[in-house]
């Protein structure tokens, strides 16, 4: 990772929509760096905020109610609050991305090609025909087979994994340098979502793009990304290299989020569950957001915890020691 | 559980008339080709697949939703194929689903003590008094507070939906529960919650589940057996185990090597085996082997004819003229 110009650094983000039932807060105090080929993970689940915080900086949050504060820095250079002019280049230039359901991403009137030769002509002085010769190369780059012909299909002659790949060509089109995928796979099948991020892993060493993913699948981190943030209720709660929040999570919801997975290697009698739901975002507590489905709460979480550590760090009260001690208690009773 | 066969399947087949090609000409589409099993009383017998392979046509058929183009379907000794509405209608409440989507399968417009309570008013179980009493009761069995009956579905969270879901189809003594992908909709903290309500009601009412998933690492955890299904055929069945650490069929082994894995410490890694292409047409199903255009391992013998499922091993069945780690082994 190269600290000295992150790509994308993003400081204090916060996302708020004024709403009849009061102010959510969707993103609160996010901070994130993305270094230059490095592959960032962003997990939660439903409602954390992980879309919201990526839409908000790149000024696709259009909502006249929501307010955003904080820096976003793409290259050293401010984004946030550009007008849709000034951003124009960026969205599909420099930064790519990469959606959920590959079937609403890609209009369904026009072919694959004519949307792939329309983003390319938008964000450089090529022609028609040469725009055309590299949307070709691009969907055999992500291995559409016989390319050339299909280049001319529309979005509902491919499969579900195919149309996906697609969009990737799409968001590859002008060699972006930092490439956001949000729930890049969850449409997908197993087999298919093996493809993608494979695809997705091969296209970072090729293109040295720089990989922001939203995901809520902690297999998909695990598999992809260099560094992670989980985030809950808008904040962020723990952060670091996947490794590190994998192997030794700190914060006990990380905890609760892993022992949920049902693993492959092992059939245990019960599965480790957060009591409780996901809360309303209306009734985030001010003290640390979690405290409500904590196991371990203490009279301290009345406060909201700040993010503490060095490049792995977390949003807790409880103390290394006692830490320590609880999650050996919890690798014991798996 | 035991031996005892509650419903037995043999060569279900199921297929549908669709429109394709250019002029639109009629083709037909095989979703379930000749699927045999047993479920055992008192077992979860899991069945996962890819989107298109037929899981939740199987189901809708081994619960005679839909009718079956040919073969039977037995329950306790009975064969339910053939027989009227009418008929069938003592055999329906033994057998119970819930479904995928929590939002979809309940109706906006009831409350959901309505819903939970309908299908016990449609089968006569009592009084009105006495289906009052049970649908509270039915909703602390599912771990819901008796007073929201008169509350709408939108009120509820999806894991709070699904709990209505499952309160629906206990409520006439089901011997069977069929769940078509109980949790894929829920969030996986909500997911673990629900899956141990299951695990819960299966012990204290003795019920035997037929659960449906894509996801592998549910399916293994919910499992006592566990079928795998490929372009509407049974590809592999075996105790859920024996198949997952050491699956037989290719397309076992590849789709058990796609699942990405936490890696920290407590699991195999296994070696990753991306396939190529997709799953075909079923519409337009290759010869031979339904899997050999995907195979690693195809021989000429794989393209020329359809290896049945035949049990290799003690509990161990398997479709596949080259399957793995046999004796035969590559």
């Amino acid at each position: 990772m190269n600290t000295a110009t992150p790509v994308l650094r993003v400081r204090d983000l916060s996302v708020s929509f004024a709403t009849r039932q009061g102010l959510v807060r969707a993103v609160d105090g996010l901070n994130l760096d993305v270094g230059t080929k490095e592959v960032v993970g962003i997990v939660g689940e439903s409602g954390s905020g992980k879309s919201v915080a990526m839409y908000s900086m790149l000024g696709l949050v259009r909502d006249a109610n929501a307010s955003i504060s904080g820096s976003v820095a793409f290259e050293g250079r401010e984004i946030l609050g550009l007008s849709d002019k000034e951003m124009q280049p960026l969205r599909g230039g420099q930064v790519g991305m990469i959606f959920q359901d590959p079937m609403t991403a890609l209009t369904p009137v026009f072919s694959v090609g004519w949307q792939i030769v329309e983003q390319i002509r938008q964000h450089s002085d090529m022609t028609k025909a040469q725009a055309k010769e590299r949307a070709v190369e691009l969907l055999a780059e992500v291995g559409i087979p016989d390319a050339r012909r299909r280049v001319d299909s529309f979005p509902h002659e491919f499969s579900g994994g195919m149309r996906q790949r697609v969009v990737i060509a799409m968001a590859l089109s002008c060699n972006p340098k930092l490439l956001i995928a949000d729930e890049p796979t969850t449409a997908l099948d197993v087999t298919t979502q093996a493809q993608i991020l494979e695809l997705m892993g091969r296209l970072r060493d090729t293109h040295g793009s720089s990989i922001v993913i939203i995901t809520h699948d902690m297999g998909v981190i695990a598999e992809m990304a260099d560094r992670v943030t989980v985030m809950y209720a808008g904040r962020p709660v723990e952060s670091g290299p996947e490794v590190d929040v994998v192997r030794q999570p700190r914060h006990p919801y990380t905890w609760g989020l892993l022992g949920a997975v049902p693993r492959l290697g092992e059939r245990n009698e019960r599965l480790a569950t957060i009591p409780g739901n996901v809360m309303s975002p209306l009734d985030v507590p001010e003290g640390c957001a979690f405290a409500p489905r904590c196991d371990y709460v203490m009279d301290r979480c009345v406060q909201r915890p700040p993010m503490t550590g060095d490049a792995h760090q977390h949003a807790c009260w409880l103390d290394e020691d006692r830490r320590v001690e609880i999650r050996s208690a919890l690798k014991e009773a798996r | 559980m035991s031996d005892e066969v509650l419903l037995r399947a043999t060569d279900v087949v199921k297929s549908f008339q669709v429109r394709g090609g250019t002029l639109g000409q009629k083709k037909v589409s095989t979703a379930v080709n000749g699927v045999s099993l047993d479920i055992l009383r008192g077992e979860t017998l899991g069945i996962v697949g890819e989107s298109g392979c037929g899981k939740s046509t199987l189901a809708r058929c081994l619960v005679q939703l839909s009718a079956v183009s040919s073969g039977s379907i037995e329950f306790r000794g009975t064969t339910l194929t053939g027989l009227s509405r009418r008929q069938l209608r003592p055999y329906r409440h033994e057998m119970q689903l819930v479904f995928q989507d929590p939002y979809a399968s309940l109706n906006p417009r009831r409350t959901v003590g309505d819903i939970v309570a309908d299908p016990l008013r449609i089968n006569k179980f009592g009084s009105s008094a006495q289906i009052e009493a049970r649908v509270k009761q039915l909703f602390e069995t599912v771990g819901l507070d008796p007073s929201y009956v008169r509350r709408y579905p939108h009120e509820f969270s999806g894991g709070q939906r699904q709990r209505i879901g499952i309160a629906r189809s206990l409520g006439l003594n089901p011997s069977l529960v069929v769940a078509d992908e109980p949790v894929s909709a829920l969030d996986v903290s909500v997911q673990a919650q629900v899956l141990n309500l299951m695990a819960d009601l299966q012990d204290e009412f003795q019920l035997t589940y037929l659960f449906i998933a894509h996801d592998l690492g549910v399916v293994r955890h919910v499992s006592d057996r566990v079928g795998v299904m490929y372009l509407g055929q049974l590809v592999e069945l075996a105790d859920a185990d024996a198949l997952y650490d050491e699956p037989l069929h290719p397309y076992t082994e590849a789709l058990l090597s796609a699942v990405p894995q936490l890696n920290d410490g407590t699991e195999v890694r296994r070696e990753r085996i991306v396939l190529s292409g997709d799953v075909p047409d079923p519409a337009e199903r290759p010869s031979g082997c339904p899997f050999h255009p995907r195979c690693a391992y195809a021989t000429e013998e794989c393209r020329g004819s359809d290896p049945a499922l035949v049990e290799i091993r003690p509990r161990r069945f398997v479709a596949c003229h080259h399957p793995l780690n046999s004796s035969t082994s590559h």
